[in-house]
């Protein structure tokens, strides 16, 4: 019988001020919703932390 | 000589016989007969109980020495003096009850109480490690607190239990065992609590602030309205929004209530709303992350913050929305969950139509985001 648990992980969605981009990375120490990091590759615009969730791994 | 063996060898063998069935029948009724003799039942019961309820204690036990563990190693880490001898008067520090037979007067002797109790452990943990940055004492200082919460929950189970040892207290004994689960869990909720505010993660209870966050994203006028609060201006379809959170991404729920009722009255009550949006506790069955929306002042305070914004709301007249998201009260404190962190988006969602909806062009509200702001800043 296989065994299955539930692990966790951090993920951080970042966001762009200006446009509909959007992309989800792990967690990095100093990460806060708000911060604003780096620009957009679509259209140049403030890239800003939306978001910080944990995730569950499901694992067998 | 043959028959007289024979019959001899059956003699025997009939009394074993007898013996083997009627003794272990003999025992069993002794046993039962022992066990309802008055007392001796409950003595049985106690004994296992007590086992149960040492064991459990145990487990209490090492998540507050844990907690003052991590406590210790931060302020530790930032250079303090005596991390050590600091945790233990933080994990042993209390805020006494106001008087409450006299209700006259009651939320302004327990805001100063409150307050002053958080100053006390702010100023000590800042004259211990004076060069530590405003996140870092907001970290350490809901490290002593988790460290309090979990050292009082240990000690006074084992109040109880010595108590009831010392008694002879059988139902002292019973209604602890009932109780002590449901401890066990809260303070399991702390022990993965502790872990995600030292990290500086946002937790459950971090939506309200979230929520604030996404309206305060174009906004180029913010100012601190009241103790570790921040106020900011935007506009939305012609209205003026003033919103309202605790200063991020310090681990800190603010003073919403004093924030509000200055906002209101710096605005001489030309307020058409307040939107109030937190995170409520579920009930077993709900959905985590389920959206309900309501009338009233969204927020666990224990009552200063909570009337601040009631009462300046009555002086003027100005009607309270309340949205909240649902969740349990260990998912309120520890990271958050995906399904409440989908759930800000549509809260934002919700919060536009209402103004949309119930105010007016040229009108003014106020929205509050309350909770722990831990890791979400403005």
């Amino acid at each position: 019988m296989s065994e299955q648990k539930n692990q966790t992980s951090t993920a951080t969605v970042v966001k762009c001020m200006s446009c509909d981009y959007n992309v989800e990375r792990e967690y990095r120490d100093g990460d806060y919703v708000m911060k604003v990091e780096g620009t957009c590759p679509k259209d140049g615009g403030k890239l800003y932390i939306a978001g910080i969730y944990m995730k569950e791994v499901r694992r067998k | 000589m043959s028959l007289f063996t024979l019959a001899t060898a059956a003699a025997q063998g009939s009394t074993s016989a007898l013996l083997s069935t009627y003794i272990p029948f003999i025992v069993l009724m002794l046993f039962y007969v022992i066990l309802f003799l008055p007392g001796v039942g409950q003595r049985f019961q106690s004994y296992f109980i007590t086992k149960d309820i040492e064991q459990r204690l145990l487990v209490l036990e090492k998540y507050a020495n844990e907690a003052k563990g991590t406590t210790e190693r931060l302020l530790k880490e930032k250079g303090a003096k005596d991390p050590k001898g600091l945790t233990e008067r933080l994990a042993e520090i209390f805020v006494i009850d106001p008087v409450s037979v006299e209700p006259t007067d009651i939320i302004s002797r327990m805001r100063l109480l409150m307050r002053s109790g958080q100053n006390k452990v702010k100023d000590m943990i800042k004259l211990s490690v004076p060069k530590a940055d405003p996140v870092t004492v907001s970290k350490i200082e809901v490290s002593a607190e988790i460290t309090n919460a979990l050292n009082m929950v240990y000690k006074v189970v084992r109040h109880y239990l010595l108590q009831a040892k010392k008694l002879n207290n059988f139902y002292l004994l019973f209604q602890l065992q009932m109780v002590v689960p449901m401890l066990v869990k809260i303070a399991e909720s702390y022990d993965k609590a502790h872990k995600t505010f030292v990290e500086g993660k946002p937790v459950g209870d971090s939506l309200g602030p979230m929520v604030a966050s996404r309206f305060l994203l174009n906004s180029e006028k913010k100012w601190q309205v009241s103790d570790e609060t921040i106020a900011g201006e935007t506009y939305y379809e012609g209205r003026r929004l003033i919103v309202v959170k605790a200063e991020g991404p310090m681990a800190t729920v603010g003073t919403p209530g004093e924030a509000v009722e200055k906002v209101v009255e710096e605005n001489k009550g030309r307020v058409k709303r307040i939107i109030t949006v937190d995170a409520a506790l579920k009930l077993e069955g709900e959905k985590t992350g389920s959206i309900a929306e309501g009338t009233g002042v969204a927020m666990g305070d224990p009552g200063p913050e909570k009337i601040a914004i009631e009462r300046v709301a009555v002086r003027y007249g100005i009607p309270i929305d309340a949205l909240i998201v649902k969740m349990g009260m260990d998912e309120a404190i520890i990271e958050m969950r995906k399904e409440i962190y989908d759930a800000v988006d549509p809260v934002v969602e919700m919060t536009k139509q209402i103004i949309k909806e119930r105010t007016e062009e040229g009108d003014t509200v106020v929205i509050v985001g309350v909770g722990n702001t831990s890791g979400v800043a403005q």
